[in-house]
Formats: structure tokens, sequence, C-alpha cells
């Protein structure tokens, strides 16, 4: 019944006045993204350059739940801003000695690096400028977490095992590496 | 919305992260522009997986969330332990192995 | 109410087609939770159960191979797995190289006093890896099975830990490799967005059904897989990680990566390019044209040069690679045997001559210049005659195994009309027979020479234990074998082909 109203809510929000509150949602969340990207692959300090990643990172979210897809989205939140951030925040103050503020790159290999970059940029965006031309995303309600779990655990539960599996192998990786003699 | 939108963001963090792991030295550096070239990718899934009306592009998003998790452990791990031994994180030190 | 009322339908599992990769991972498994439990485990079992549990695989491919060819390719697990000729073929190969890599490993670790039981935990769980690559049906289960096997070799180059080389061709192999693995994903994303599907055979079923009007993505799709993947097989120019990695990470590894890791990823270039987009050959046979050339030239040339003998071996790994991708140009029946016979060779080629070069490098793992090589015909005759004939066989010289892999490639390539291919593969076999040429001079033309020099400069090579020693003399009789009548393995790689069937 509660699922019912939500679609029912979630259906009145899509008349014209909502697509236009997302486009201006999407667009502000693009630009932060965007500039904070590129400020983390600039700055010079790595604190700094940790805490633009959780500004994408938090985009990222908030752009999975523009598009309906709020599990993922939380699982961003949870897995990507909870966990692996807090693990590289690790990695940064162990190392602390090794970094100064002097992170500079050779201006040839940036040269280089910005080339392959807009390579990159104009390969990817144009082959799907190309292909999608005006389609546009409308998606009538946000997925349901209990479809997700449904279809993990039937279509694709052989890619469930195997994530498993390779957790195992991380773990005794990340052991063997990182523990002392 | 348009699907493009959302592809061309990816683009765009996909050419930055590419442009991080390129331009770099510092080995967390490295691996930070690698996650965001993993996020690109999710924002690409999960678009596909709207306008298509099916969660499998979804689910493969938290399975690329489970992988990056597991790769940075793994990754840390390793430049913790070029740490250790040689006081330095910087990639391009890395020079023991020459023809 | 939120939660569904009617039950999930599980899918359909075969548990038998299932064993080989059930084998792997339950050995992984099982041995960390004994190792773990018992303080003082004995030093022999690791290795022992490892090679149990290969030789257990590759047991059990027998019957599936059978039912197999009998009933034909199955997909089961709601279309995500399957089984065919292809997948238990590259099963059995990964089997015997995870039996030669424990056999070297023990011998190694013992020498290099290192603790040792993750080793095999690893190496089971890149096996299996591999295995499941080898079985993918869906893309999302191939880039898993990519990412368990490519984390755990991450880590296995890593395992040297009083070496500075072995973590630095660690962390190199590493950071290129999670590269490689985010390109292949953004491909992977843009296949599923321009046909709406993972699977394999849905996706081939698309393709070869729709025309589609803008195929800019589908292209920029395939482009990044060709990269991920080539990164995978160190294809040039995407290689630049393996000769620092192999001259790095402890030899046994090395043996792993060069016959494991790169039968697992031409499985999975069969897999996605031949057989699912097949009916795109047109589209993507002039990239890996290019790559082929660039490959086999490159490997062949700058191993030339080379003074390290692990190094100009990974040079000539890279060649190999070339040579297989030959073969995957052709994208034809032919042509796919013909790369399932010569990775059969190769594998057998690599195990040994990694064995040899275990041997020789000695305490430390350094010894690995040409240097120690020179005179090693006279001091060692048994030794050096094997690593001749291991070395010989990857240059192709004719009545080794070499050869019969060779011929097939370049046939395939000249059936599929490619005769400019075929004719640059055939002048980058006489430039690479040129590097192997100089090891073999170094092997038994140098001796006096030394020997006048003084005697203290004369490198003494410890006695090879029985681990290389099997492995030795067991490559270097199949690749004698197989040179003389190959009809039993070409015959098993033709039968092999891969089918793709619908989940």
């Amino acid at each position: 019944m509660i699922a019912m109203a939500a679609l029912q809510g979630f259906d009145s929000l899509m008349s014209g006045d909502t697509v236009v509150a997302q486009n201006i949602a999407f667009g502000i969340l693009a630009v932060v993204m965007i500039v904070a990207a590129l400020r983390m692959v600039t700055t010079g300090n790595v604190v700094h350059a940790a805490l633009y990643l959780v500004i994408v990172l938090a985009g990222v979210a908030g752009i999975f739940i523009l598009l309906g897809a709020e599990f993922v989205g939380v699982t961003q939140v949870l897995v990507y801003i909870g966990a692996i951030v807090v693990l590289f925040l690790f990695g940064i103050m162990l190392t602390r000695g090794a970094l100064g503020e002097d992170e500079e790159a050779d201006t040839e290999k940036r040269r280089m690096a910005v080339l392959v970059g807009v390579l990159v940029l104009v390969v990817t965006g144009g082959a799907v400028l190309d292909s999608f031309g005006d389609a546009a995303v409308n998606r009538a309600a946000p997925s349901l977490t209990a479809e997700i779990g449904d279809t993990i655990f039937s279509q694709y539960i052989v890619p469930f095992e195997a994530v498993s599996v390779l957790l195992l192998a991380a773990l005794i990786g990340a052991i063997v590496v990182a523990r002392k003699d | 919305m348009l699907l493009n939108q959302f592809l061309l963001l990816a683009a765009a963090l996909f050419a930055i992260g590419v442009y991080g792991v390129l331009a770099r030295r510092n080995g967390v550096l490295v691996l930070m522009s690698i996650e965001l070239i993993l996020n690109s990718v999710n924002i690409n899934l999960v678009a596909f997986s709207a306008v298509s009306a099916t969660v499998g592009g979804e689910i493969f998003a938290l399975f690329i969330i489970a992988v990056a998790a597991a790769e940075v452990g793994v990754g840390l791990a390793m430049v913790l332990l070029l740490y250790r031994n040689r006081r330095s994180i910087d990639l391009t030190e890395i020079d023991q192995l020459r023809g | 109410m939120f939660a569904q009322a009617e039950t999930v339908a599980t899918p359909e599992v075969l548990w038998w087609a299932l064993v080989p990769l059930l084998v792997l991972a339950g050995a992984a498994v099982l041995l960390l939770t004994v190792a773990s439990l018992v303080r003082r485990l004995p030093e022999w079992l690791p290795a022992a159960w490892t090679i149990v549990a290969g030789l257990a695989v590759l047991v059990s491919v027998v019957p599936l191979w059978n039912e197999v060819q009998d009933d034909g390719a199955r997909s089961f697990l709601a279309g995500a797995v399957g089984i065919d000729g292809s997948t238990l073929f590259v099963t059995a190969l990964l089997a015997v190289a995870v039996v030669a890599t424990a056999l070297l490993s023990r011998a190694y670790l013992t020498r290099e006093d290192l603790p040792g039981v993750e080793l095999y935990v690893l190496l089971l769980l890149s096996a299996a890896g591999g295995v499941v690559m080898a079985s993918a049906n869906d893309l999302i289960v191939l880039f898993l099975g990519l990412e368990l096997l490519s984390i755990a070799v991450y880590v296995m180059a890593a395992l040297h830990l009083r070496r500075i080389q072995s973590q630095e061709a660690a962390l190199k192999y590493f950071v290129l490799g999670a590269f490689a693995s985010a390109f292949l994903l953004y491909g992977i994303a843009l296949v599923y967005g321009a046909t709406g599907a993972t699977g394999l055979a849905r996706i081939a079923g698309y393709l070869s059904t729709t025309i589609l009007l803008e195929d800019g993505m589908l292209m920029a799709g395939f482009g990044l897989l060709l990269v991920g993947l080539g990164f995978k097989v160190a294809a040039v120019p995407f290689h630049a990680w393996a000769p620092d990695v192999y001259q790095g990470a402890p030899t046994p590894v090395v043996a792993w990566m060069a016959a494991g890791v790169k039968a697992a990823g031409f499985a999975a270039l069969l897999r996605v390019f031949v057989l699912t987009f097949g009916s795109w050959s047109g589209e993507w046979q002039p990239a890996v044209w290019g790559l082929a050339i660039l490959t086999v030239l490159g490997g062949s040339v700058v191993a030339v040069v080379q003074t390290d003998v692990k190094r100009m071996l990974a040079y000539s790994s890279i060649a190999h690679a070339g040579f297989l991708l030959v073969g995957v140009q052709a994208a034809s029946d032919r042509g796919t045997a013909a790369v399932l016979t010569y990775l059969g060779v190769y594998t057998l080629l690599a195990c040994g001559s990694f064995a040899v070069v275990t041997v020789v490098g000695g305490a430390g793992d350094d010894r690995h210049g040409i240097d120690a090589y020179r005179g090693l015909g006279a001091r060692r005759p048994w030794l050096a005659g094997a690593f001749a004939v291991l070395l010989l066989g990857q240059a192709g010289v004719p009545f080794t195994a070499g050869f019969v892999a060779k011929f097939g490639v370049i046939a395939a390539a000249t059936e599929g009309h490619s005769y400019a291919l075929a004719g640059i593969a055939m002048v980058s076999a006489a430039v690479a027979a040129f590097v192997y040429l100089r090891i073999l001079v170094a092997l038994y033309m140098e001796d006096r020479h030394l020997e006048d020099d003084d005697e203290a400069g004369a490198v003494e090579v410890d006695p090879a234990p029985w681990g290389p020693r099997i492995v030795i003399t067991v490559s270097v009789a199949l690749v004698l074998v197989l040179g003389v009548v190959p009809g039993p393995l070409v015959d098993l790689a033709k039968d092999a082909v891969p089918v793709l069937v619908g989940g």
C-alpha cells in the first residue's frame, strides 16, 4: 500500500515543473562534480584531493537518486564515502612523510596527459552523442530494492558468488602484503 | 532529462580520471583517479538501466562498487609496503627494473 | 506490502559442469582454513594439496569433455555461465599451469626461505578466476572472473617480500592493471548501452539481427574492450608493464602469468570478439590486425636488444601474444582452433622455460643476466639441453610443438586472406629466432672464453630440485612429442571451438 502511494506520488511529480527542477538539480550536481574532479587531479595537497573526491562521490550518489536508483545511491554513500574514502585517508596518513606540497608532474608528462584526456573525451563523448540524440530518461518510478534483491539472487547469482570469492582473495592479498614480517 | 546529459557527464569524469592516472606521480592519487573512472562507468550503467527500466545495470554498478573496494584495499596495501621499504610512494621513482 | 509474496524462481544449476570451479575454489578455502587452524603445517603440504587440486581438475575435465562432445554445449544458471569445448580446453590448460607453478613454487619458496601458504591459496583462487572467465556467458561474469584472476596475481607478484623489485613490479602491475580494468568496464558499459544486454548470447543475437544507424557507441565500446583485454594479454602498445613485471616478480609467479593469465585472457578475447561480436567482425578485425602486427614486430624486435633473460622471455611472450592475435584476427573456426592449439603449446613452453630460469636464477632470484647462462652447456648438459629444446620450440623450429602452433595461426590468417599479416608474422618469427639463438650461443659457444677468464667468474648453478626437474622433463618431452605427432592436440583444439548457447 505504502509502495503504491509512493508510486502515485512519484507519478504526480513527473509534471513539467519537476522536470525543470530535475534539470536544475542535474546542472548543479554536474558543475560541482566536474569542478571538484578537476581540482582533485590538479591540487598539490593530497588531503584536499581526498576531500574533493568525497564531493565527486556524493555528486555521483545524487545522480543515482535522480535516475531513480535509490539503492545504488545509498550503497554509493555507505561503501564509497563511508569505507573507501576512509581507506584513502588512512593510506594518506600512514604515508604522510612522503607527501610534500610539491606534487607536481613534469610538464612534458602533463601535456601528454592533457592530450590523452581530451582525446578520450572526444571519442567517448562523440560516440554517445551520435547514438542517442535526444532520447529521454523517463523512468516512471524509482526501482524497487526488493526487485534488485530478487534479481541478484536469481539471475545474477553467479556474479554474486564470484564477488564473494573476489573479496576473499582481496582480503588475503591485502593482509599478506601489508603485514610486517 | 536527456540520457545524453548523463552520458556526457560520465565521459567528462572518465577523461578527467584518465588525465589523473597519467599525470599524477603519487600512488594514492593515481588510485583516486582510477576511482573516478569507475564512478563514470557506474553513471553510464545506471543511466542505461533507467532508460531500459530494468535493474541489470544497477546490479552491475553494485558489483563494480564491491570490486572497487577490493581493489583499493589491495592497492593501498601495496603502496604501504613500498613506502615502508623506500620511504616514497612516487611512482616515477620506481627504477629498480631496467632493461 | 514491500516484499513480493511469490518465491524467487531459482535458476537451474548443472552441478556436474561446475566441478572444476568448485574444486579450485574449495581447495583454496580449505587450504586457508587448515593453515590457519593447524599451527605447524608440514612444509610440503600446501604444494602437494595444490598439485592434487590441479590434477583433480584435469581428471574432472575428461568426463565433462565427453558429455559436451555428446550432448553439445550448455548454458545454465540463468545463462550466466556456459560450458563448451573451449571452456574445458582452457580449464585443462589452467590446471596444467597450476600444477607446474605449484611444483616450481615449492622449490622456490624453500630456497628463498619465504612463508608459503598464501601463494598457493592465491594461485588456486586466481585459477578459479581464469575458469570463470573461460566459462563466462555474460560480460559481468567475465569481468569479475578477470578481476579475481588479476587481484590474486597482483599480490602473488609482490610475494617476495624482501626483494624491492618484486614490490615495485607488483605496484606497477597493479596500477596499470586497474587502469586497464577501468577501460574494459567503460567498454562493457557502452556495449550494454548500445545493445541493452550484458549476456553474450543476447548481445550476439541483437548484433546479428539489428542494423544500427548510429554505431559510434558500439564502436567505442569495442575499442575500449580491446584496450582492456589487450593490456591483460600484453599486446603492443599496451605491453609496457610486462617486461618490468616479469623481471621483478618471483619466477614461478611469472610462469603462471605467462601461461595461465595469457590463456585466460585469450579465452576471453575469443569469447567476446570472435564469438559474440562475430557478426560485426568487419568492424573490429582491422583494429586487431593492427594490434597483431605491432605486437609480433614489437615483441620480437625489442627482445633482441635485451641483456636480461627474464626480460628477453617477457618480450618473446609479447611476440607470442602477437601470434595468438593473428589467430584471433582470422575470426573463423579455424583461427579459433589455431589459437587454442597455440595456447596449449605455449603453456608447455612457458612453464618449461621459466622452470629453467627458476633454477638458474639461484638464491635471491637475481642471476638472470645472459652471463649466468654462458657455458651452461658444458657444466650442466641436461639443463642446457632442455632449455635449448624449449627455446627452439619458442622459435617455432620444425619438429617441435612450436612449429605446429605457429603454422596453425599463419595458415588461419592466409585462409582468411590476411596475406600481409601472415607475411609479417613470418618475418618477425625469423627476427625472434635470433633472440633464441643468442641464448643458445651463450649456452654452448661461449664456454672456453669464460674458463680462460677466471674460474670465479663462472656462475655456479645449484642442482635442480625435483619440482622444477619434473616440470622441465615433462614439458620438454611433450614439446618434442607434439612436434612429431601434433595430431591429438590439434584435433582436441578443433573439437574445442566455442559455441554460444542462449540462456
